[in-house]
């Protein structure tokens, strides 16, 4: 997220510029992880399943890093106004981003386990809610790194139909399992496969309410936009 | 001369401001040194004002007890409002308007006297108080300004022999020791450590129950911990005030925020 005008100590603004460069590629790393998740799941691709988890450590490590940082510029710099809320936000978005990752990860781990892979169900919904997932997050990243509020607040707004597509594939695949005690098995897998999508895109949207807030220092309302839920 | 009433019911415990400035403009000689300000001074809260040097914000403090009076080709117009009457109108007893609008300078400024003398000194300028009541008002100040553990032994000392931080807070004990409503502070710890420095925002923190506080400082942080409200000010101009809250985490003018992050010039 640049700044229009830079500091007058330049070895702050390069550590600024670190800050950005490390959350950046923190969110590019989670973004792949993401992808490879749905690939592995609705292309059957062994690759990929096993590519997923493995970005892991290297994502895990990229939210040390970026901590490390925020502590020692709020320590030895003190930064105010944009730059605090710049880099209190990139602190608390690389804990989303590190989230979003343990759900790749997982959704990964169950792509390869044989009740899927010769599993009846048809994965469309599973497919489309993946698709839409992904472009929000394609989106977020963009907004955190072109500082850009408006695509901020758009993604946080689109967020509804993944809860949407969330509540009516969980019909589906109790519909499923009702029909068949067969497909309790590869049902219980995708609802999994499917909750740790709809909590991708919650953390998609707690980014973008962030970087909303680090741009234009208000902050979005507290009731964010859901689809149906269960309650 | 005219007198200002002292009127205890007039400003406190009401929401007007203890001071209100109008539509203050300010010249040194052909220098236009504040354009047109516009700004309140709330009732027991502190007022930070913040800017670069040269940006007025001292001078702006040096009309609010009238220590332009003191130099020649230095004229304002405009009002600062305080209980009622402009200060800036000339018939006004700048004497008394001292002792109600105290200040604090950047160095501590002791005089040559003994430290219980440096603050009945001020005191005697204004009231006739028996000794007891002299020694009591003295001993109020310098517990107020805890200092008092540190200095009962030896009152009749040179108050040179303190330490800067002990110094500022006698200054501090003076000021309030004529019991004024407003105190001014111009850069009050810039001289002094962090553990001094840190008694007198403790003090600020305190003596806001009583009085009302301007402070002026180049110490964002010091601006962020001690004041309520904050005013920034760019080359005489009074560009933004705001709670220290909003001026500190989202300030509205980009100057504002060039300025405290650090990307002026």
């Amino acid at each position: 997220m640049p700044h229009e005008s830079v500091h007058t100590v330049q070895s702050y603004e390069q550590e600024l510029e670190q800050l950005r460069s490390l959350v950046n590629k923190m969110g590019g790393l989670v973004e792949r992880q993401v992808a490879q998740a749905i690939t592995a799941v609705v292309e059957h691709d062994e690759e990929a399943a096993l590519d997923a988890p493995e970005m892991d450590p290297q994502v895990d490590e990229l939210e040390r890093e970026t901590e490390a940082l925020v502590i020692r510029l709020l320590a030895l710099r003190a930064p105010m106004a944009g730059d605090l809320r710049e880099v209190v936000v990139a602190l608390k978005i690389s804990g989303d981003l590190e989230r979003i990752g343990d759900c790749a990860a997982s959704i990964a781990r169950r792509a390869m386990r044989n009740e899927l892979l010769s599993c009846p169900i048809s994965l469309t919904g599973l497919h489309s809610m993946g698709r839409l997932v992904q472009e929000n997050l394609r989106c977020t990243i963009d907004a955190m790194d072109q500082r850009d509020p408006e695509l901020a607040r758009i993604v946080w707004h689109s967020d509804t139909a993944v809860d949407e597509l969330y509540v009516s594939l969980f019909r589906e695949l109790v519909t499923y399992m009702m029909e068949d005690p067969r497909n309790i098995g590869p049902c219980a897998h995708l609802l999994f496969i499917a909750k740790n999508l709809e909590r991708i895109g919650d953390h998609a949207t707690n980014i973008s309410e962030r970087v909303y807030y680090a741009v234009t220092g208000n902050i979005l309302p507290i009731v964010r936009p859901r689809g149906k839920t269960f309650d | 001369m005219n007198k200002i009433i002292m009127d205890d019911t007039i400003g406190r415990d009401t929401v007007l401001p203890a001071l209100a400035i109008r539509n203050l403009n300010f010249w040194y000689g052909s220098n236009h040194a504040l354009k047109d300000i516009s700004l309140d001074f709330p009732i027991h809260q502190v007022t930070g004002m913040i800017g670069p040097s040269g940006c007025g914000k001292s001078t702006l403090l040096r009309i609010l007890n009238r220590m332009y009076d003191l130099y020649p080709g230095q004229r304002a117009t405009g009002e600062v409002l305080f209980d009622g009457r402009n200060i800036l109108s000339p018939g006004l007893d700048v004497n008394v308007l001292r002792s109600r609008i105290g200040m604090v300078f950047q160095k501590p400024t002791p005089f040559p006297m003994s430290i219980y003398d440096n603050i009945a000194f001020g005191v005697r300028l204004h009231e006739r108080l028996s000794r007891a009541d002299m020694d009591q008002r003295v001993e109020g100040v310098l517990r107020r300004v805890a200092l008092w553990n540190e200095v009962k032994d030896r009152l009749n000392a040179s108050a040179a022999a303190l330490s800067g931080g002990q110094q500022q807070r006698l200054c501090i004990a003076r000021t309030i020791a004529t019991r004024p409503e407003v105190i001014l502070l111009d850069e009050p710890t810039s001289a002094l450590d962090p553990i001094s420095t840190a008694r007198i925002e403790e003090l600020l923190d305190e003596l806001k129950q009583e009085f009302s506080i301007a402070i002026v400082t180049h110490n964002l942080q010091q601006a962020a911990r001690c004041a309520d409200r904050v005013a920034f000010f760019y080359m005489g101009e009074l560009v933004e005030v705001d709670t220290a809250d909003k001026m500190f985490t989202a300030p509205h003018a980009k100057r504002t925020q060039d300025y405290i992050t650090g990307r002026f010039g």
